[in-house]
């Protein structure tokens, strides 16, 4: 749990230090129980900004006050995350625009539209919400025009998957225009690119989700059109699914045959939602390296042969070539030589 | 004609010919050395899943596979001075493939360790050390711009692996993809076969000086001996001694000339660039992860080292022809510690960057320093060394510097990790490499004074013996020039051993 701590006065810290040990401390005696409901209560004016994460109330031996930690979250709703997203758009003939909003958990958000639009339009405009193309009726919709500038505002509190989609803001007047905002959860990014690997060998496929982290990863592959969910506590020696870190997952495909040759996707489970990302795995045999090795050996055996052989036909024609000088110096010195002269063939050389 | 050239090389290097053909050749081995355990690391996202471990565990890898191609460069040297170049780089070549086919297979990360690691990096160090070797024997004159040109394989390979090691990832898995990489590196093997050895047998002179040696028996018949070019002086160049008269430590130096660290340019050398690496690769390591930190999207920060790719790979045959240029050339160690310099002041200026465009500006400057350095960094050691204890002097040079190397981008990121800032880690570099340059500067300068006060000697003592026709082959940095030994008539005794082992030489063939 996170204190805000920004409250001046030690008072203040003192409760929430006292409230922290006793978290840390086992709490399972209702008498316990008592003394953080009243620091609750206490020090809920000064904890404007917390998250809570599932596991986080799964502690056991403290299920008394994590239930009531979870009553004063729920009256303190208005505290959440809050955040604003917001698109102006540029007169009646621009283009639709389009926004992505990415939600990790409830949250409270504001959409804001703007339209600018030039003075030669009609006065009158007509603003609506839409969500996923049904027109929302709602209290929390506020419309206000300044000069020639009108704007519409939809605040909206996100508590589950229901509520994700696509809203968008319509101002009608002779023409139509509207800006669409995209909710959803957290996109997974699968691999672009196959995953190569050999029948009998076994690879590992890994996907990330490096911002957010999930609840829960579930492995599918493609059967067909269909996905089937991977399932590996029924086939532990086949499909094994490491989850050492909560935002990684690996799956580990042991024996490889040809008819792993699928495509693979690794569910990422939200509170809000869920998202998939797709990974593709394509089988190879032994032999379709062996190709382009068989070429580059032979390539280098025939270069290896072609300059031997090279060598072999220069020394030759040298060879040639000093013989026949030297059998012109042999002339030349036996003429002019007397005994006691060494032999000549010491002269010769073998080169 | 032409005296032979200096570097104890008892031949002229043709300088060209067959030469570019072994440029090529190394080219392409130095590319695989340099990028393929960068390039690798496309493939460990996707092993680190599968494995199930942590992105560190895999990144070891590429750990292992550098530490081994510098490391085993003691044992290259040893191989190359006994077998020659060719051997070595078809063995390493066959290694390396070797080592990634049977990654293909593997099942757990150990046994990735082994064949990526241990096995495909020792066979990228028998690629590595010979390729560099080799251009020494084959180019003198125009040796730094055929080191240039030959370290430019390293971004251009670099630049090819990246989006191929990606096409093969998309399309065969990691599995595929190690299993055709194999066979990629078996490409090493056709590098190896340009690397045509060439050595005394191979070179014209001898036949002038034999032919001198020649006349001066016709002069001289009744002269039983025979004057030769002494095959002591030759064979000792050359590598193929006698064996008797020589004892277990000379026997040893031969293969791994430990004498080396009595050498002063090579312990100036040694020390410069033990502290230059320090700060060397953890910047490049470090540009992407810097600028997703400050806000440059992933695309953009690849860019960044793309760029960095480019310019480096421009700037390496660059830097060689303007090392090769007659006023660079004599000095080339000044120049070297310049480019260090430069590197590290670029480091230095780097947190002045605050945008993309200052970034960018920072990856030119960078590429440009990197290639100048790399360009230079083998030529420097051969100007140092000669050509002929070259090939011990890189198999020292690389397994010290292998600790510093791999030290380098860890101490960066303890640094990034402890302060939280990447600035640290840009001073850091940029203020070891600013202190490598100068101290390389202020000891090459020395090392310049020493070396010409002893030529000066030299040259006096040679005025003085001049009558007794001794001259001594010596060796002058940066210099062409040397002298033959030659042993005179009645001074020596019977030469039947010699005629022996000129016998051998000429018979056999001595390759290096």
């Amino acid at each position: 749990m996170r204190g805000s701590g920004s409250g001046p006065g030690s008072m203040r810290l003192r409760l929430l230090l006292s409230l922290a040990a006793l978290w840390l401390s086992d709490a399972n005696e209702p008498g316990t129980a008592m003394t953080t409901r009243d620091i609750n209560q206490q020090t809920r004016e000064s904890i404007s900004d917390y998250t809570v994460k599932g596991h986080d109330l799964s502690t056991p031996g403290s299920h008394l006050s994590t239930q009531d930690f979870n009553q004063q979250t729920e009256e303190n709703i208005s505290n959440l995350t809050s955040a604003m997203y917001s698109i102006s758009i540029d007169g009646f003939s621009s283009a639709p625009v389009e926004e992505n909003v990415t939600l990790y958990s409830p949250a409270n958000i504001t959409l804001l539209c703007s339209l600018t639009r030039t003075s030669t339009d009609s006065a009158t405009v007509e603003v609506t919400w839409k969500k996923d193309n049904e027109r929302v009726e709602s209290s929390n919709v506020t419309i206000n025009e300044i000069q020639n500038v009108w704007s519409t505002q939809y605040t909206l509190k996100i508590r589950d998957r229901n509520q994700m989609g696509n809203y968008a803001c319509v101002f009608k007047s002779d023409q139509e225009v509207k800006a669409t905002f995209h909710l959803q959860v957290p996109q997974i990014e699968g691999k672009d690119h196959h995953v190569v690997s050999y029948v009998g060998d076994s690879v590992v496929l890994v996907c990330k989700s490096l911002k957010y982290i999930p609840i829960n990863w579930i492995w599918y592959m493609s059967n067909g059109s269909d996905q089937v969910a991977v399932n590996d506590s029924l086939m532990p020696d086949k499909y094994i699914v490491d989850e050492k870190y909560a935002n990684i997952t690996k799956l580990k495909i042991l024996k490889i045959s040809e008819k792993d040759d699928r495509s693979y996707w690794c569910q990422a489970v939200f509170k809000l939602g869920e998202s998939k990302g797709k990974v593709s795995l394509k089988v190879l045999t032994y032999m379709t390296p062996l190709k382009p090795f068989l070429a580059i050996a032979a390539e280098v055996i025939i270069l290896v042969a072609i300059i031997f052989l090279y060598e072999m036909y220069s020394k030759k024609k040298q060879m040639h070539a000093e013989d026949e000088k030297e059998f012109e110096q042999i002339e030349q010195l036996k003429s002019e030589d007397s005994n006691g002269v060494e032999n000549s063939t010491t002269r010769h050389r073998k080169v | 004609m032409s005296p032979p050239a200096n570097t104890h090389l008892a031949y002229t290097p043709p300088d060209g010919g067959w030469g570019w053909a072994v440029v090529f050749g190394a080219f392409i081995s130095i590319g695989f050395s340099y990028a393929f355990p960068k390039a690798i690391a496309i493939f460990f996202k996707e092993i680190q899943d599968f494995f199930g471990t942590s992105y560190s565990e895999i990144a070891w890898v590429s750990s292992i596979m550098l530490a081994t191609t510098y490391g085993g460069g003691p044992i290259s040297s040893i191989l190359v001075n006994r077998f020659g170049s060719r051997p070595v780089v078809i063995f390493g070549g066959l290694l390396c493939g070797i080592g990634m086919i049977s990654a293909a297979f593997c099942t757990s990360i150990l046994q990735l360790y082994i064949c990526v690691g241990v096995i495909s990096g020792f066979g990228l160090a028998l690629n590595l050390q010979p390729s560099v070797i080799i251009i020494g024997k084959y180019f003198l004159k125009r040796r730094p711009i055929a080191n240039g040109l030959a370290m430019a394989g390293s971004p251009v390979m670099l630049s090819t692996l990246a989006p191929l090691n990606q096409f093969l990832f998309d399309n065969f898995g990691w599995r595929g993809s190690f299993f055709i990489l194999g066979a990629i590196l078996l490409n090493c093997c056709v590098a190896g076969a340009l690397f045509r050895p060439i050595g005394m047998a191979a070179d014209p002179v001898r036949k002038q000086t034999i032919k001198q040696a020649e006349k001066t028996v016709k002069e001289q018949p009744n002269n039983s001996s025979i004057e030769m070019v002494p095959p002591k002086t030759v064979s000792l160049l050359s590598g193929t001694e006698d064996e008797e008269d020589k004892d277990c430590c000379e026997k040893f130096n031969k293969y791994l000339d430990f004498s080396l660290f009595k050498h002063r340019g090579f312990l100036i050398y040694l020390i410069g660039n033990v502290l230059m690496f320090l700060g060397f690769f953890a910047p490049i390591v470090f540009l992407a992860p810097y600028a997703k930190h400050l806000g440059i999207d992933e695309y953009s920060a690849a860019f960044l080292l793309s760029i960095l790719a480019i310019v480096d790979m421009i700037a390496r045959p660059i830097t060689g022809i303007i090392a090769n240029s007659k006023w660079v050339r004599p000095k080339i160690q000044y120049f070297f510690s310049f480019s260090i310099a430069f590197n590290g002041a670029c480091h230095l200026l780097c947190p002045l960057a605050t945008g993309y465009t200052g970034l960018v500006i920072y990856s030119v400057f960078f590429g440009l320093g990197f290639g100048m350095v790399c360009a230079m960094l083998f030529e420097t050691l051969m100007d140092l060394v000669g050509a002929a204890r070259f090939t011990s002097a890189v198999g020292l040079v690389t397994i010290v510097e292998c600790c510093t190397i791999l030290l380098g981008p860890p101490i960066g990121g303890t640094l990034i990790d402890t302060f939280g800032d990447y600035k640290y880690m840009f001073i850091k570099c940029g203020a070891v490499m600013v202190l490598a340059g100068t101290f390389l500067f202020i000891m090459n300068y020395y090392n310049y004074r020493m070396l010409a006060k002893e030529e000066r000697e030299r040259k006096a003592t040679e005025e003085t013996m001049k009558d007794n026709k001794h001259i001594r082959t010596e060796t002058e940095d940066g210099n062409i020039w040397a002298k033959e030994k030659m042993q005179d008539g009645p001074e020596v005794e019977p030469l039947t051993d010699e005629k022996e082992g000129l016998k051998k030489e000429v018979n056999g063939k001595s390759e290096v």
